[in-house]
C-alpha cells in the first residue's frame, strides 16, 4: 500500500509508533524511524525490517525535549536525499495529574513534546515537501481524551487538542501546495501507556464502546497507512477517530 | 498489488454510475465479489459486472430493482439470500439529488428524496444486517454528503434526507456493535460526477476554490475511502463520519 513512499514516524521504540514502524516496512515504504534513544533491540528491529522487506528503515534518534536536537535529525533526513511523502507524528508523553495538582513543569514539559516539538519537526518536514512539490500527508496522533476530555488528563488533553487545532490551519495553509494535514484520535489502546491505568477504569470505558474491547496499536497503524496511502489523496483537515465507538 | 478486500463478499447500491459505478470496479480489482445494485436493467449494466467478474475472476451479481419499490427490494434480498455467500459490507451509495429553494421544494419532491435517499437505504439496511448479524460481522458504509453538516442553498430537501442517512448509521453503530457489525458514514464533497454537472458553473467555481486542496474529489476518491472501511484495516473504526471533501470549512465556503 506504500511501495516506493518515504516516510518519517517519531515515536517508533514502543507501542502505536512500533506497530506503525512494522506495518508501514511490511508495506512498502523506507521509513525514519525516530525514537528518543538507542537501544540494541531497536536497531535489530531496524535491521530485520529492512532486510525482511526491502526497504530502507533508517533509524534516528533526538529528544524532543531538546529543540536543537531535531534540527539535527532534520537535518539528517534533509542529507539522505530522499523526497519526504509523509511524517506520522506519534511520540508524546503524559503526566497525569488532578487539576490541583499539575506543576507548571509538567505542563511545560508536556506541551514540549506533545505540541512544540510536533510543529517544529513539521516545519522542517514541510519545507523538504515543498522543496520537491512534493503531494505529501502529514498525521498527527492526537486523543480522544482532546475531544472528549478525561479526569485526570487536562494537561495532556489541551496539548493534544492544541494539536487539533494547528492541524485545522495547517491543513488550510498547505493546501494549495498539495499537502494533507489530519489528525488520528486513538481511543484506549493496548500499550505501554494504558497499562499504567486502573483496571477498573478500563473496564468502566470499555462499556461504553460499541465495539466492546481494548483496541489493537497495529489498528491505529492501519487507518495511519490509510492516510498515508493514495487511497485518502481527497481527505484533509479531517480528525479520525480510532476508538471502537466510544458514545 | 495488495488485494484490500480479498475474499469478501460486499452489496453496493446504486452502481449504474458515478460513484457507484467506480466502487465495483475498484471493489472487484481487490478481490470482492459484489452484488451491484442498479434501478434498471440495461445491456451495458450486465455487461459491465460479466466483464468485470471474468477480468477479476470474482462474482458481480446484478440486482436490478427500484429503491421504491419495496416487493423488488424484497426480491433482490431472496437473490442475496439464495447465492449463501456471506456478507461482509453493504454500501447504501444509491442517491438522487433535487436542488431548489426552499419556499419552491414540493411535498412531493420532498417526498420522493426521503422515500429514496433515506426510507429505501433504511429498509434495506435492516434486511441485510439481519444477514450480517447471523455471521457476527459486517461492515456497513452510507454515502452522505458534506451538505447534510454543513447545509449548502438549495438542497434543504436532499441534504436533510441525507443528515437523516447519516445519523440512522450512527445508530446503527450503536445498536449493532455488539454483533461485531461496523457503520460508518462518508461524507463527500463536490465530487466530479454527473450529479454534479446540475451546479450552475458560477457555483462550482467557488465550491472548487472553498477546497483546502483547490479539487474536486473523484469517484475513485470515495471508493478507496469506502474500501478502507469496508476493510479489516478499520476494525476498530466504527460510528465515524469521514469527509472526504478536499478540506471545506464554513468561512471559506462564503467567501
Amino acid at each position: 500500500m506504500l511501495t516506493g513512499k518515504n516516510i518519517v514516524v517519531t515515536g517508533c521504540l514502543q507501542g502505536i509508533g512500533k506497530e506503525t514502524l512494522i506495518k508501514f516496512a511490511q508495506n512498502g515504504a523506507n521509513v525514519f524511524a525516530c525514537a528518543y534513544q538507542e537501544t540494541d533491540e531497536f536497531v535489530e528491529l531496524c535491521k530485520r525490517l529492512s532486510e525482511d522487506n526491502k526497504v530502507q528503515i533508517i533509524p534516528i534518534y533526538f529528544d524532543m525535549m531538546d529543540n536543537a536536537s531535531i534540527k539535527e535529525a532534520a537535518k539528517a533526513i534533509q542529507k539522505s536525499k530522499m523526497e519526504i511523502h509523509g511524517l506520522v507524528n506519534i511520540a508524546g508523553i503524559n503526566r497525569d495529574a488532578l487539576f490541583n495538582m499539575i506543576t507548571y513543569q509538567d505542563m511545560l514539559d508536556t506541551f514540549q513534546v506533545n505540541f512544540f516539538a510536533q510543529i517544529i519537526l513539521s516545519q522542517y518536514i514541510v519545507k523538504l515537501m515543498q522543496r520537491y512539490k512534493t503531494a505529501g500527508s502529514i498525521v498527527f496522533t492526537s486523543s480522544i481524551t482532546a475531544l472528549d476530555g478525561n479526569a485526570g488528563q487536562v494537561t495532556y488533553g489541551a496539548s493534544k487538542a492544541a494539536l487539533i487545532g494547528a492541524m485545522r490551519s495547517m491543513a488550510l495553509e498547505l493546501g494549495p501546495s498539495g499537502i494533507r494535514v489530519n489528525a488520528v484520535c486513538p481511543g484506549f489502546i493496548k500499550t505501554p501507556m494504558t497499562e499504567k491505568l486502573d483496571p477498573n477504569v478500563i473496564e468502566k470505558k470499555i462499556k461504553t464502546m460499541e465495539i466492546p474491547r481494548l483496541g489493537e496499536a497495529s489498528e491505529v497503524a492501519d487507518t495511519f497507512m490509510y492516510l498515508m496511502s493514495d487511497l485518502s489523496t481527497h481527505i484533509s483537515g479531517q480528525v479520525i477517530r480510532v476508538d471502537g465507538g466510544i458514545r | 498489488m495488495m488485494k484490500m478486500l480479498e475474499g469478501k463478499t460486499v452489496i453496493v447500491t446504486g452502481t449504474s454510475r458515478g460513484i457507484g459505478h467506480k466502487m465495483v470496479e475498484v471493489f472487484a480489482k481487490n478481490g470482492a465479489n459484489v452484488f451491484a445494485h442498479a434501478r434498471i436493467e440495461t445491456e451495458e449494466h450486465k455487461q459491465f459486472c460479466e466483464r468485470l467478474a471474468e477480468r477479476e475472476d470474482v462474482q458481480i451479481i446484478p440486482l436490478y430493482f427500484d429503491l421504491r419499490d419495496a416487493d423488488g427490494m424484497k426480491e433482490a434480498v431472496k437473490i442475496i439470500r439464495e447465492t449463501k455467500l456471506p456478507i461482509d459490507g453493504l454500501v447504501n451509495n444509491a442517491g438522487i439529488i433535487y436542488n431548489a429553494l426552499f419556499q419552491m421544494t414540493s411535498m412531493d419532491e420532498l417526498r420522493n428524496q426521503f422515500e429514496v435517499n433515506f426510507f429505501a437505504p433504511f429498509l434495506f439496511t435492516q434486511y441485510i444486517s439481519k444477514l450480517m448479524v447471523r455471521n457476527k460481522k459486517g461492515s456497513i458504509v452510507s454515502i452522505s454528503s458534506s451538505v447534510a453538516q454543513d447545509g449548502n442553498a438549495g438542497k434543504s430537501a436532499y441534504g436533510a434526507s441525507k443528515a437523516a442517512l447519516l445519523t440512522m448509521t450512527l445508530s446503527i453503530a450503536e445498536e449493532l456493535g455488539t454483533y461485531g457489525i461496523r457503520a460508518n458514514v462518508i461524507c463527500p464533497g463536490v465530487t466530479e460526477t454527473d450529479m454534479v454537472s446540475t451546479m450552475p458553473e458560477y457555483i462550482f467555481d467557488i465550491q472548487k476554490e472553498a477546497t483546502f486542496l483547490k479539487k474536486f474529489g473523484t469517484t475513485e476518491d470515495i471508493a478507496n475511502t469506502a474500501m478502507y472501511l469496508l476493510s479489516d484495516y478499520s476494525s476498530y473504526i466504527t460510528g465515524q463520519v469521514f469527509r472526504v471533501d478536499g478540506g471545506v470549512t464554513q468561512y471559506n465556503k462564503r467567501k
